[in-house]
């Protein structure tokens, strides 16, 4: 959600934003957005049928406990003097950013692979382009 | 049923769920705007 922290580049743009989360609303609240400030619809999709409509799967084990990124970012965390929570519900599952343009067609999809994100430039990218358009 | 990533140049499929606040949301509300439809992992 890093892009929160850019919402004068999507108001410059003309642009908006949507997140969709699987998860329970309170531990969304609690955890998620704990002290954000998040001006765009948060959606809830328990059943992540809309996750499989857009064709985001579910990892493997392997590929999100085994990754040494995940553990170094953890380390960093605890470093930094933060508790570390149970898990959510699954953490199997990825998820992806896409950007639609002013017509409601894709023009921009990513899925995750682990934790990764594009960098927020290049979603911004996206949005100018489709702006333009 | 799991599909392959929707790829660009096709219209985002269908996007109408409750939000936190309960209300309902649809895709087409977005229209006139680029939109960031960005799907997240568990809360953590």
């Amino acid at each position: 959600m890093k892009v929160l922290g850019y919402k004068h580049r999507l108001d410059e743009i003309g642009a908006t934003a949507v997140f969709v989360t699987f998860d329970d609303p309170e531990p969304v609240r609690e955890r998620l957005l704990a002290g954000l400030d998040v001006p765009y619809p948060v959606l809830v999709d328990r059943e992540r049928e809309t996750y499989r409509a857009w064709g985001l799967r579910r990892s493997s084990v392997a590929g999100v406990w085994l990754d040494p990124r995940l553990w170094a970012r953890y380390a960093s965390l605890l470093v930094r003097g933060e508790r570390l929570r149970r898990p959510g519900s699954d953490t199997l599952q990825l998820g992806g950013d896409f950007v639609i343009d002013r017509e409601g067609i894709v023009v921009y999809a990513r899925s995750q692979e682990r934790d990764d994100r594009p960098p927020v430039g290049e979603l911004l990218a996206a949005l100018r382009r489709s702006s333009l358009d | 049923m799991e599909t392959g990533l929707v790829r660009p140049g096709l219209p985002a499929p269908p996007l109408e769920l409750p939000t936190l606040a309960c209300d309902r949301f649809d895709l087409a509300d977005l229209r006139g705007h680029p939109a960031l439809v960005s799907f997240l992992r568990h809360a953590g």
